[in-house]
């Protein structure tokens, strides 16, 4: 990926002398060696070893940007979710009908129209973007997107758009944000740029997003971009811009209120300690609310805007009303004629559209606590109520813990491990969740990597850990559109690149000072890359037993249930040492060895 | 040198990431002819594989090369057997892909190993340009486009070519590199432009004394000549027994094709048929005659049969004196001198005349020169100078073999990526030369490198959104016109700089 560079030129900046961790990418030499033995410790730093004193970082950032794009692009080359399969086809298909519904019709029909096929269900922000979307894609073939006779479109080109789309979206949104979160984090904590440089490729790289996003097709790194940008305008201290991202990031998909818990603890956080601060609430509570009303503002103006020209959000009803999707009983007390009516109609309808309670704790088979309970109780037996609000208790206790350290200690290092910890905690017992959104967490976790010891062997081992078992969760969805050999490219290039297993076991050996905590990380990980490695020659080679056709996803949910949860404690323990809420003498100790 | 990183193995890693990911990727004819040739090799006897006529693609490759695919087919069987049926053209499932584009990924090793070889062998001093260069080659975006996207074995050929040519850099091994160079040219003849350099090097430096050309060394003479002897009797000595020579020729070297290849190749001919487009305006003003035949032919720079209008018509026979009268130039100093360096060089420069002058030359053919030249690229900032804007229209003329929306970010892309990483690679660690920079050189190279990025956005962007499908030449006759403007400035620039160091 680069070149050897010695320079006859000068270099452009000092390299910084000053940082704490900057030979964790290098193996450390021995004290009696000089130091130009030192070697790269696993192979993404040697890629960026050339670059490591005298590069400008305006050579390497174009290089890293445009590797990475590479990848992505070439992994777009497979199929999508849904590719020559009929009737329904897959997400591929959602998104390109939401571009279709959102430039052919009136707004107010967007989240009324034909909702049996993939009716839009995402809120607003996705419902614009599609828009836009779909009027280019207009422009170049009117065809894709004409009413009713595109869907199921499998023009070969419509998908290079439909890709160019995603990779826009990214190097817009999401590419941006991770260079600017990680240049922040790493000044933060006095990373040097190198060490930097190696953690941004890191994240652009993992393959849980890239498989997601560009092979199996969404935009789920708007959202995560969004969030990163509401992660890195809160390490530059302005919060007012970190609730506009936030609050943006919610508008473009509600998953994104896997991070809402935290990331509300630590603004009201730094509005409360050291001192109460009225106006810093204030603003966030404006600026919070602005925010949510330019987001619907337009979706409201259009809906009356139609009542005015006579049409109507639910032509099929021929003029008559329909009682609300939510607050059902009490719809009756509307007033059907006025003015603010399909402002209220499209409100219920689109919070109807986005949250849908009325369906079951879970849809597929998905690595969270219900699906793993389901293979031991059968959950159908019980009435939903009662499990909707296990559901719900279990939630907040996951994520109370991280969500009260974050809101006592509102350090802004501290907030990726308090996201990681909510989002583990919504992914394992909050109803409704996707395999896809393993994402969710693992963002604020890989985004450890730039952050204080974020390359040193012991968060590389997590993080990886993490990545890796989680794009194995999503391996039944993916080899479902036969999506195997991406899947085990992209995967076994980051474990390669970043060191992990099993390509090396290098992040395990625990070079002059063996602790506890170091021998059992790579206990237990070796046990479940060890599990994954028997799972994944199980699946290709042996047929399930008669009368247990979902056996090889059941391990796999199981497994990853697991894993998962061992990551949500990996992450709430280090927030909890982080805040320095344990510090006595003993557990400082402690913290130092496990760092 | 401790700190080579990133090694070679860890790119040859990566990149196989990367090649295994465009699997799916847009295939030329190319994959079929190869499919067909392994369906040939596999099902016939040997006596019928030049006969073989099912396909249009029949079997044009020397006998090794057929060879190659036959051992290739024995593993084929496992994957796909169907593949193997000469009367299944256009064959594609997916296990044929997959086979196919491992092959290719599989027979590169050739390729790092010789790259290794080269860096291994190569002065102290010169270990990280050495390395830098070597890497090059590795992730070269012409290999990338011809081999992974469009489809063919280059990888293993050039990996055999620089195998051969590192392997001339040691006394001991100088045997070892002919046989080498020997049978790949029964492997792919294309290599026949480069044999005039290995034939006076392998003569003055390998078979007559070091002091005087009239000290021959029998020995040496009598191994090497026994040796090819051998090499192309196993390729050829089989067709000979059955009579099968005027056949296989005739398989081998097609001269009914036309003096430009479909695209045209960015070389002197293409220069020559633009002044001849140009010239159909300008003639009736300058009271010239017209062959109008020529001018109804719209479909110019499409077909093979290249007419013109207004300048004389060129022959094969022309073109082959032309050649070999610019490669004879440059051996003349090998001949002088045969060191190792001069060697590539004079390589290079068969490449260079071969590429420029050549009867049907393929645009393909550039890594006949960007290959060899890579290894010597690095010397001093004078040979770099020469080298960038033939790496920049070298890479550039390429890109018309890939026409498809879907590999159009993967082209561009990845040969800018290269570009500027080797080139700001290359740029610091070429040493100064001890001799006076040539100025116009290196303006002109900065400046032909400039050119390229309102090129390349015309050509594949604005060009569509101004005309639609109108004038689809334009393009091709631009990129070829400013791609053979490089590599003719690189050529001349490198000739200065071969006879003067």
């Amino acid at each position: 990926m680069a070149g050897p560079l010695p320079s006859p030129h000068k270099p452009r900046r000092k390299p910084k002398k000053s940082s704490n961790d900057s030979d964790v990418s290098s193996a450390a030499p021995p004290a009696t060696s000089r130091s130009s033995s030192a070697k790269p410790a696993y192979p993404l730093a040697a890629f960026l070893w050339p670059a490591r004193s005298s590069v400008s970082q305006w050579e390497i950032l174009p290089l890293i940007l445009m590797a990475v794009g590479l990848f992505r692009w070439a992994a777009g080359l497979w199929g999508y979710s849904g590719y020559q399969n009929s009737p329904m086809h897959g997400d591929y298909e959602a998104q390109r009908h939401w571009m279709e519904v959102t430039t052919q019709l009136p707004v107010s029909q967007w989240y009324f129209h034909d909702l049996e096929w993939w009716g839009l269900d995402y809120p607003p922000l996705t419902a614009y973007h599609s828009w836009l979307l779909g009027k280019i894609g207009g422009i170049i073939d009117p065809s894709w997107f004409a009413l009713h006779t595109s869907r199921g479109l499998e023009d070969p080109t419509l998908k290079v758009f439909m890709r160019a789309t995603v990779i826009i979206s990214e190097y817009l949104i999401y590419i941006p944000a991770a260079v600017i979160f990680v240049r922040r984090l790493s000044k933060h904590h006095g990373v040097n740029t190198w060490n930097a440089a190696i953690a941004l490729t890191a994240i652009l790289m993992q393959p849980g997003t890239i498989l997601v996003d560009h092979v199996h097709f969404q935009y789920n790194t708007v959202m995560l971009g969004l969030v990163l940008a509401s992660m890195s305008s809160v390490l530059a201290g302005r919060f007012m811009w970190s609730c506009v991202f936030f609050v943006l990031a919610l508008g473009f998909k509600q998953m994104a209120l896997y991070y809402a818990p935290a990331m509300f603890a630590y603004l009201l956080g730094v509005c409360v300690f050291p001192r109460i601060n009225v106006s810093r609430f204030l603003g966030i509570a404006v600026v919070t609310l602005i925010t949510f009303a330019l987001l619907f503002l337009p979706i409201f103006l259009g809906a009356m805007y139609d009542t005015h020209r006579g049409i109507d959000a639910r032509p099929e009803l021929f003029g008559h009303a329909a009682p609300l999707p939510i607050f059902t009983q009490h719809s009756y007390k509307i007033d059907y004629t006025a003015w603010y009516y399909p402002i209220i109609q499209q409100t219920a309808q689109i919070v109807h559209r986005v949250f849908p309670f009325a369906r079951g704790l879970f849809e597929d088979k998905v690595a969270n606590f219900w699906c793993t309970l389901n293979v031991i109780v059968k959950l159908r037996n019980y009435p939903s109520e009662l499990l909707q609000r296990a559901s719900l208790l279990l939630t907040l206790a996951a994520i109370t813990p991280g969500c009260f350290v974050i809101f006592v200690k509102p350090r802004k290092e501290l907030l990726p491990l308090a996201l990681a910890t909510t989002a583990w905690g919504f992914f394992l017992f909050s109803f409704q969740v996707h395999e896809k959104s393993v994402l969710l967490p693992l963002m604020p976790m890989t985004a450890l990597l730039a952050g204080n010891h974020g390359l040193s062997k012991n968060t590389r081992a997590w993080v990886g850990f993490a990545n890796l078992l989680g794009v194995w969760t999503m391996f039944p969805l993916l080899q479902r559109v036969d999506l195997r050999i991406p899947y085990y490219v992209l995967s076994l290039l980051w474990a390669y690149l970043l060191g992990l297993p099993p390509t090396s076991f290098g992040v395990y050996s625990q070079d002059g000072n063996p602790s506890w905590s170091g021998f059992a990380t790579a206990t237990l990980h070796s046990i479940f890359y060890a599990a994954m490695g028997i799972w994944h020659v199980a699946e290709a080679f042996l047929t399930t037993p008669q009368g247990k056709p979902d056996l090889w996803v059941v391990i796999n949910v199981g497994v990853g249930t697991v894993g998962f949860g061992i990551c949500y404690l990996w992450c709430l323990w280090n927030l909890v040492l982080g805040s320095g809420l344990l510090d006595s003498s003993q557990s400082e100790k402690r913290k130092a060895k496990s760092q | 040198m401790a700190d080579l990183y990133p090694s070679i193995a860890q790119c040859a890693v990566v990149a196989t990431a990367f090649k295994v990911l465009l699997f799916p990727a847009y295939k030329s004819t190319d994959f079929e002819v190869h499919r067909n040739w392994l369906a040939i090799t596999n099902s016939l006897p040997v006596q019928d594989w030049y006969f073989e006529k099912t396909s249009e693609w029949t079997l044009d490759y020397p006998p090794f090369f057929a060879a190659f695919e036959w051992i290739l087919s024995q593993f084929a069987k496992v994957a796909d057997p169907e593949m193997l049926k000469v009367y299944n053209l256009e064959y594609d499932s997916w296990q044929t892909v997959y086979f196919q584009r491992a092959t290719v990924i599989a027979t590169e090793l050739v390729l790092v190993y010789a790259l290794h070889l080269f860096v291994q062998s190569s002065p102290a001093a010169f270990k990280r340009p050495s390395h830098a260069a070597a890497l090059s080659i590795l992730l070269s975006p012409g290999l990338l486009i011809i081999d992974h996207i469009h489809f063919q074995y280059n990888g293993f050929l050039y990996g055999l070519l620089i195998l051969s040519l590192v392997l001339a850099r040691k006394k001991s091994t100088t045997l070892a590199s002919g046989l080498l160079f020997a049978a790949l040219l029964c492997l792919k003849h294309i290599y026949l432009y480069l044999a005039p350099a290995y034939f006076v090097y392998l003569l003055r430096g390998y078979c007559l004394g070091p002091k005087s050309i009239f000290h021959i060394k029998f020995g040496n003479a009598f191994k090497l000549g026994t040796g090819i002897i051998a090499v192309f009797g196993a390729a050829f000595g089989p067709f000979v027994y059955w009579g099968q020579i005027p056949q296989l020729l005739s398989r081998l070297f097609p001269f009914s094709r036309g003096l430009c290849h479909a695209y045209w190749a960015p070389n002197i001919w293409a220069m020559y048929s633009f002044t001849d487009r140009v010239l159909i305006y300008v003639a009736p003003k300058l009271g010239l005659a017209v062959n109008q035949d020529a001018v109804n032919s719209v479909t110019r720079g499409l077909v093979g049969d290249t007419s013109f209008a207004v300048l004389p018509e060129i022959t094969a026979r022309t073109t082959f004196a032309l050649t070999l009268f610019f490669q004879i130039i440059p051996l003349v100093k090998l001949f002088l001198d045969p060191t190792w360096d001069t060697f590539i060089g004079a390589v290079t420069l068969c490449g260079y005349a071969s590429f420029l002058f050549g009867w049907h030359v393929h645009e393909k053919a550039i890594l006949l020169v960007i290959i060899p030249f890579s290894l010597i690229a690095l010397k001093d900032r004078r040979y770099l100078g020469a080298f960038r804007p033939l790496a920049v229209a070298g890479h550039v003329s390429l890109f018309p073999l890939l026409f498809t929306a879907a590999e159009f970010p993967l082209k561009t892309i990845y040969t800018i990526f290269w570009l500027v990483l080797f080139l700001l690679a290359f740029d610091r660690l070429a040493p100064a030369s001890n001799r006076p920079r040539i100025f116009l050189l290196d303006r002109f190279s900065l400046l032909y490198i400039a050119v390229s990025i309102p090129l390349i956005a015309y050509c594949s962007l604005l060009h569509q959104m101004l005309w639609g499908n109108k004038f689809e030449f334009l393009p091709l006759m631009f990129t070829s016109s400013y791609a053979a403007v490089g590599v003719l400035g690189s050529w001349v620039g490198f000739l200065v700089v071969y006879f003067t160091s």
